[in-house]
């Protein structure tokens, strides 16, 4: 008898008589103002969230938040101060301390701050090695809470995929909040 | 004196340390409460939670097939583990076929309790822990203390020391924003030539194949960034049924561990990228057969949130150090009964049946009960504490009859006029170092009681 065959064996002898699995039968809390509780939210994490202006670009955006940057990765069209095209790079460890990468997500969660992003680029390094990460959702792409979002058709059909509430953060020396642990500094995202 | 309450001793003496344990993790107690009261469904979810996860025990066998079919079909590979050994030796001959030297690991209990670091340490395999806390008690060579803040018993004085002598950091510098960007700076070609990386499994969801991975510091999902070998290490009772299950266990997990609405990062592995491989272990060691005790087979309800500890009165005022199994608290108490009451069964005193951990459990599993359950079964295992037994046949006595018992009540006030030095010393079970023993109230409820009731 192999492994999986002697655990399944000891499974079935468990004993634990069947259960059925539970209906959902409680109504999830819901916002009022969507966007307000998703910024507020994120911004509690340590992200940051900016709505985009009427006729501002994303450039303008980038230039306004992160002058300094000088290696931006992205392979968005619009992004045209990107010095870096991720997806030309063949080793993953090149996108790694970049000082910004800007990329796409797909929708937000209003109770945690969450924004979902399933990757669309060729190396995931970019979202956990650049030193400040921009993810651009759609404006109206705010659900209320994880219940709807994983049932959502981008949480669906991906490779990797990942929910990301903030920049990169730890407590473990004595409990005091520190951004930055081995991901980005600084998350933005900005709703457009 | 149990095995815990002598193992306390070394904790309880830095009354300092003592008080800022307790502070702080009761801090993150309250962190949780907050959280909660954001939540109006909060006790629905608990509900669902226990639910799904029992639903998913009763039919296990079931939903890791599933999950192990739709894993495949995704493109990774599956393999069973019935113990520690094998699950050892699969990691093993996984690295050993890929010619890997550097693996990158993040926080795994499972690696802990199969001792899987210092076994893939004595074949030559680098074994780096990514997650900060982990890495502090990595290269402190001591286990954590804390299932989710692994170094919450270290002081960042103590820290800045370690660093200062493994990194090089400023001495005497111990702020914790400089300490952490050094580690960061440290662990960054850790990260960037390690051929082998290494995940636990927070959910792995059977409808679609996929692993969820929970960190805040995005750890896990930058070491399996560069290594094209991705080996993901998991209990048999991590699997959920699907993606509205993990919609639940998502709302509650951070939430009840460390107060955040959800942990920074939750990523989902569904298919390996292209060139890479996933790896993804199942493993039994003890669970099929944990399953079977139905008195504590809520036990694999667990997510691993660490509520519990944050919660209890005595883990907060001994650490985890002062019990025996290698997870602390309720948690370990429990699971440590459960993997062999011979070794473990000094650490079930450390409880004063509060039932905290049960009430602030998100899958709310009956800790407390639980060991209160596996105290009533010492004596059947032959474990019971001989000097306890005799205490309580003696109270047993005394408490029998009325003449008795007020005769005995008479006994202590007489014994209250003896000397501190024998009241207070270790023969006596109710004395404690460092405490008074508390004086007799002038007169008895019951005498109390009979003259106001005249009035
Ligand atoms: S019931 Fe026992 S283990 Fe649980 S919180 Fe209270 S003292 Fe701690």
């Amino acid at each position: 008898m192999n492994s999986k065959e002697k655990i399944l064996k000891r499974l079935a002898g468990d004993g634990m008589e069947p259960r059925p699995r539970p209906e959902m039968d409680f109504v999830p809390q819901r916002f009022a103002d969507r966007e307000q509780t998703f910024v507020e939210r994120l911004e509690a994490g340590g992200g940051c969230a900016v709505r985009m202006e009427a006729g501002e670009t994303l450039d303008e955006v980038i230039r306004r938040l992160y002058p300094e940057a000088k290696s931006i990765a992205s392979t968005m069209d619009e992004v045209t101060s990107a010095t870096i095209n991720p997806d030309r790079v063949e080793d993953p460890r090149q996108l790694v301390d970049v000082d910004l990468g800007v990329v796409r997500g797909s929708f937000g969660v209003a109770e945690n701050g969450a924004v979902w992003i399933a990757q669309e680029i060729r190396h995931k390094a970019l979202y956990f090695g650049a030193t400040a990460l921009m993810i651009v959702i759609p404006r109206e792409a705010i659900v209320d809470t994880m219940h709807e979002a994983v049932v959502r058709p981008e949480v669906d059909d991906f490779g990797y995929g990942c929910f990301v509430s903030g920049p990169s953060k730890t407590a473990d020396i004595e409990q005091a909040l520190v951004f930055g642990a081995h991901g980005p500094m600084s998350v933005t995202v900005v709703l457009r | 004196m149990s095995t815990h309450s002598k193992a306390a001793k070394r904790f309880v003496a830095d009354a300092e340390r003592l008080a800022w344990h307790d502070r702080a993790l009761y801090a993150v107690r309250e962190k949780r409460d907050r959280m909660m009261a954001t939540v109006p469904e909060w006790e629905d979810l608990r509900r669902m939670a226990s639910e799904i996860k029992l639903h998913t025990l009763s039919r296990l066998g079931d939903y890791l097939c599933e999950f192990e079919r739709n894993a495949t079909a995704n493109g990774m590979q599956v393999h069973w583990a019935a113990d520690a050994a094998e699950m050892n030796e699969t990691v093993w001959e996984l690295i050993r076929r890929h010619g890997g030297r550097r693996l990158v690991k993040s926080k795994s209990m499972l690696a802990e309790e199969c001792g899987m670091t210092p076994y893939l340490e004595a074949r030559g395999v680098e074994t780096v822990e990514s997650d900060l806390g982990e890495r502090i008690m990595q290269l402190l060579h001591m286990p954590p203390s804390h299932i989710v803040l692994p170094a919450i018993a270290v002081r960042r004085e103590e820290v800045g020391a370690l660093f200062e002598r493994e990194m090089g950091t400023e001495p005497g510098n111990s702020d914790p924003t400089y300490l952490t960007h050094a580690a960061r700076r440290a662990l960054r070609p850790k990260f960037l030539e390690a051929d082998v990386s290494m995940t636990g499994v927070n959910f792995a969801v059977a409808s679609t194949g996929a692993l969820a991975v929970c960190t805040n510091e995005g750890n896990a999902d930058l070491g399996t960034s560069f290594a094209n070998l991705h080996i993901a290490i998991m209990g048999i009772e991590k699997v959920i049924p699907d993606m509205e299950a993990l919609g639940v266990f998502t709302r509650l997990l951070a939430r009840s561990g460390t107060g955040q609405p959800v942990t920074t990062y939750t990523s989902l592995y569904r298919r390996p990228a292209p060139g890479c491989e996933i790896h993804v272990i199942l493993v039994d060691n003890g669970r099929s057969e944990w399953l079977a005790d139905e008195a504590h087979r809520n036990m694999l309800k667990c997510l691993r949130c660490g509520a519990c500890m944050n919660t209890c009165p005595v883990y907060r005022r001994s650490g985890g150090y002062s019990y025996s199994y290698f997870i602390p608290g309720p948690l370990g108490i429990n699971l440590g009964m459960l993997r062999s009451p011979k070794r473990y069964h000094g650490n079930v005193s450390a409880c004063s049946l509060c039932y905290s951990c049960s009430n602030v459990c998100p899958a709310m599993i009956d800790l407390g009960e639980q060991i209160y359950e596996w105290r009533q079964r010492l004596d059947t295992l032959g474990l019971a504490d001989p000097m306890k037994k005799a205490a309580v046949k003696g109270l047993d006595f005394v408490m029998g009859g009325r003449r008795r018992f007020y005769g005995g009540i008479a006994m202590g006030r007489l014994a209250e006029k003896l000397p501190r030095a024998v009241l207070e010393n270790g023969l006596n079970p109710w004395s404690t170092p460092g405490r008074a023993m508390p004086p007799f109230a002038p007169r008895s409820f019951n005498a109390w009681w009979k003259k106001e009731m005249k009035r």
